[in-house]
Order: structure tokens, then sequence, then C-alpha cells
């Protein structure tokens, strides 16, 4: 049963991946991107990992805030 | 029929999604033409590989790695070697993300772009 | 074409253990040590944080001297002047002329965000000194420090912050981790042990208590290590940047 959980998340995740690379946007890529932390953690409480887990949450939420400040200087465009 | 997909799930599945992870970060470094995606596509690429570390850990019917009274046996816990490598790992790659970052930052800074082939171009004019 | 080629080698060839075996390979040797022992030998409830600050401890006091190098190396990238500030993106500061004051500068976010930051805090110094009995540990309250330092920044700009360190200043208290940790371990080598081996140092009571203390002085440095960063990072690309609302 957490296997098939775990098999659901991860192909979540690679719908994810596919996103951010066909965006067109680059400040959607980011927030899939904060997503995709979100949904990795939780893959992360299933397998059993919560110290891990509890790490990606805090993590996950700071890089995203790096990338939101670097974009505020780029062009968010992108082709 | 539940128990025919786990055990292939088990065998084979989960690696081959998580390798599927992995090749999409992989490629999305490669085809992405934008700097700032082929950063967020290394990232991905690095959970992947840490997930692929974290599934060796699993073990059926065992808790999380903190002890319990009256659990003795290594059988009841989930394995706590690869978490700590992990761990580690997760936080190191904040440190990667904000180097390139900042490599990212100087690149704009110094050509305007951060499209490769734009950039490229700009290599040949001088 | 490359998903298959990365993909087709693993699954034709049955190399990798099955997931959830407790008798497969990376789930019985040094690992079955590992826990039984983590609570008799040092004295730590929680098995990751007696694997990564104990029985690995050499290995971490490295993992946080990256971390550190990583915060000096965005300082040096980022160390020459700018030529001319890059002009912000969008004309927010042409609306703010014609619509008056920035409209999220209000009352509420800020009185918000100072309630929610203190908590933060404490939950990092409760996860800092718990990590050894409870989840969590250095680098869990390092980067919640950090992303306390984080929101502060982040929110309007406020009469009294909370605390306010420019760079060169974080990027020294990111150096003092590596330093404390590897203090540590000198001062065990004074008790007649080896590097990083806790129940030589010289103090007078039970081994186990000595362990309690050991981990707890790595923790304190590598908490310090990776708030230090964040912060340093943090400082490093904001200072560069301009912002919609800067006055200047």
């Amino acid at each position: 049963m957490t296997l098939i959980l775990e098999a659901v998340l991860l192909l979540g995740l690679i719908g994810i991946t596919v996103a951010i690379i066909f965006g067109k946007d680059l400040m959607t890529s980011v927030v899939i991107y904060c997503a995709f932390s979100f949904i990795t953690m939780f893959l992360y409480i299933v397998m059993g990992a919560p110290d891990v887990a509890f790490t990606e949450a805090v993590i996950g939420v700071i890089s995203t805030v790096f990338f939101i400040i670097i974009l505020r200087s780029i062009n968010r465009k992108t082709k | 029929m539940m128990t025919t997909i786990s055990a292939f799930l088990a065998s084979k599945g989960i690696y081959l999604l998580t390798l599927i992870l992995l090749s999409l970060g992989v490629a999305g470094i490669i085809v992405c033409n934008n700097y700032m995606k082929k950063l967020i596509c290394m990232n991905i690429m690095q959970v992947a590989v840490i997930f692929f570390f974290l599934c060796f850990g699993q073990k059926d019917g065992g808790t999380i790695p903190v002890a319990v009274d009256g659990l003795v046996k290594a059988a009841d816990y989930i394995n706590p070697l690869p978490h700590g490598l992990m761990l580690t790992a997760i936080v190191v790659s904040l440190g990667t993300t904000g180097v390139g970052l900042s490599l990212l930052f100087r690149i704009m800074e110094k050509y305007g772009t951060i499209e490769e082939d734009d950039l490229i171009k700009r290599e040949k004019k001088f | 074409m490359l998903i298959v080629v990365i993909t087709v080698p693993f699954i034709a060839f049955d190399v990798l253990p099955v997931i959830g075996d407790p008798e497969s390979a990376p789930n019985t040797h040094v690992s079955d040590y590992y826990i039984e022992h983590a609570i008799d030998e040092c004295n730590s409830p929680n098995m990751v944080t007696a694997v990564i600050v104990d029985y690995r401890a050499f290995d971490t006091m490295f993992e946080t001297t990256v971390m550190f190098l990583a915060g000096i190396a965005v300082v040096l990238i980022l160390a020459n002047r700018p030529r001319k500030r890059i002009p912000s993106a969008g004309s927010y500061k042409r609306s703010m002329t014609v619509a008056g004051r920035a409209i999220y500068n209000t009352v509420n976010k800020d009185v918000m965000i100072s309630a929610i930051e203190p908590v933060i805090l404490v939950y990092a110094i409760y996860v800092l000194f718990h990590g050894e009995v409870s989840l969590g540990g250095g680098f869990q309250a390092g980067a919640l420090i950090g992303m306390t330092y984080l929101l502060d920044t982040m929110a309007v700009r406020r009469e009294k912050p909370l605390f306010r360190l420019n760079k060169f200043q974080s990027g020294a208290i990111a150096g003092l981790g590596p330093f404390i940790y590897a203090v540590t371990g000198i001062v065990s080598i004074i008790g007649g042990g080896l590097y990083l081996e806790y129940n030589k140092l010289p103090l007078d009571i039970h081994q186990a208590e000595l362990h309690s203390i050991g981990i707890t002085a790595v923790e304190v440095g590598v908490t310090i290590g990776v708030a230090g960063t964040i912060i340093t990072i943090l400082n490093a690309l904001i200072e560069r940047i301009s912002f919609d609302d800067d006055n200047d």
C-alpha cells in the first residue's frame, strides 16, 4: 500500500518536471518548483524519513525565496 | 491484484520511476535554453538521487528511527544510515543553489541576458 | 532516448535490492550495529542524530565547512562594484506616484510577522536542544533561524527589525560554526581520546552525559554555521537587487 502511494506521488513529480521544462514563464516554473519540493516532503514522510522531510520543508521554502529574489532583476519571459 | 502491483513496484517499479525522474532532470539541463531553468532542473536531479538513496533504507514493518521502549531489534526500525547521509546532502544543495544563482546574476550583469543562444551570439560578436 | 539509455540497463539486470526487504545488503551490516547500539553508546534515542553527529561526526564537520565555503563564494562572486543598477522590471514607481502609498504597506502583515517570528525562533531552539531525543537537529534548527531572518528581511520595512546583520558580520558568524565544531574535537583530544571521541571529554561526569554534552556542542556549531551561511547568501543577493519600493 505504501509503495502504491509512493508510485502515485512519483508520477506527480514527473508531471511537475515536464511542466517546469516546457513552461514559458519563469515565475510559473519557480512556483511550481515550490510545489515540487512540497510533494517531495510528503513522499519522504511516506517513506518513513521524517528528519529528511523536515529539512526538505524548510530548505525548499528558502531556495524558492532565493529564486524569487533573483527573478526581480531578470526577464521573466522565456522561449 | 494489490499484492501483484506491490511486488512489481518493490522489485522494479519504484526504481523505474525514480530513474525516469533523474533522466528528465538531465534532459532538462541539456534541452532548456534558460539558465534559471537549468538550475531548477539541477535541483530536480538532486531530489531524484536523494530519493534513490532513501529507497534502500525502507523496511517492511519498521517504524521511524526514533527509539521506542520495548523495541530493541534492528528489524523494528527503518535504516537510519541513508537518512543521515541524505540530510546533509539536502542542506549542501542549498549552498550549491546559492552559488549558482550568484553566478547567474553575474552573467545577467555582464551580458544582459540569461538565454543560452543569445549569449553565444554575443560571444561571437566580440 | 536519454530515458531509455539510462533506464534499460537498470531494469534489464536484477542488480538492485528489493525495496522493503529486511535482509537486503544495505539493511544488514553496519546499520544493524547503529540501530542496536545508539542508545547505549551515544545516549541518543534519535538514531539519525546519532549517525550524523556521533558515528560520522568527522564527515559532518566537512559538510558544515562546505556550507561555509559556499557562503564565502557567493560573497566573493558578487564582490565587484556594480557598474550601474539594473533597471527594475515594471513601472511600479510611476504607478506609485499616481496611486500614493504602496498598497501592501499595511499594518496587518507587519503585526502578523512580528507575532510569528518569536514562535519560529523558540521552535528552532527547541529543535536544536531536543534534537537527540526527538526529530530535528542542528541542520534543521539552522535553517529555521535562517528562515526567520528571511521573513524579517522580506517583510515591509520596519522601524525596529528583530536583528539585522551585514554580509561580513554574518560571514564571520558562519565561520564560527565549523570553529566550534573543530574545538569540540580538540577538547576531546586534550582529554586523552581521539578526535571527536566524546566519552573522553575532560569532565568528571558519567559517560552518557558526556555524549549528550558532545552532541549538543557539535549541534550548536552546525546550527550557527548553517544559519550564518543562509543569512550570508541572502544578504549578498539582496543588496545587489533593486526593489520597486526602494526610495533611493
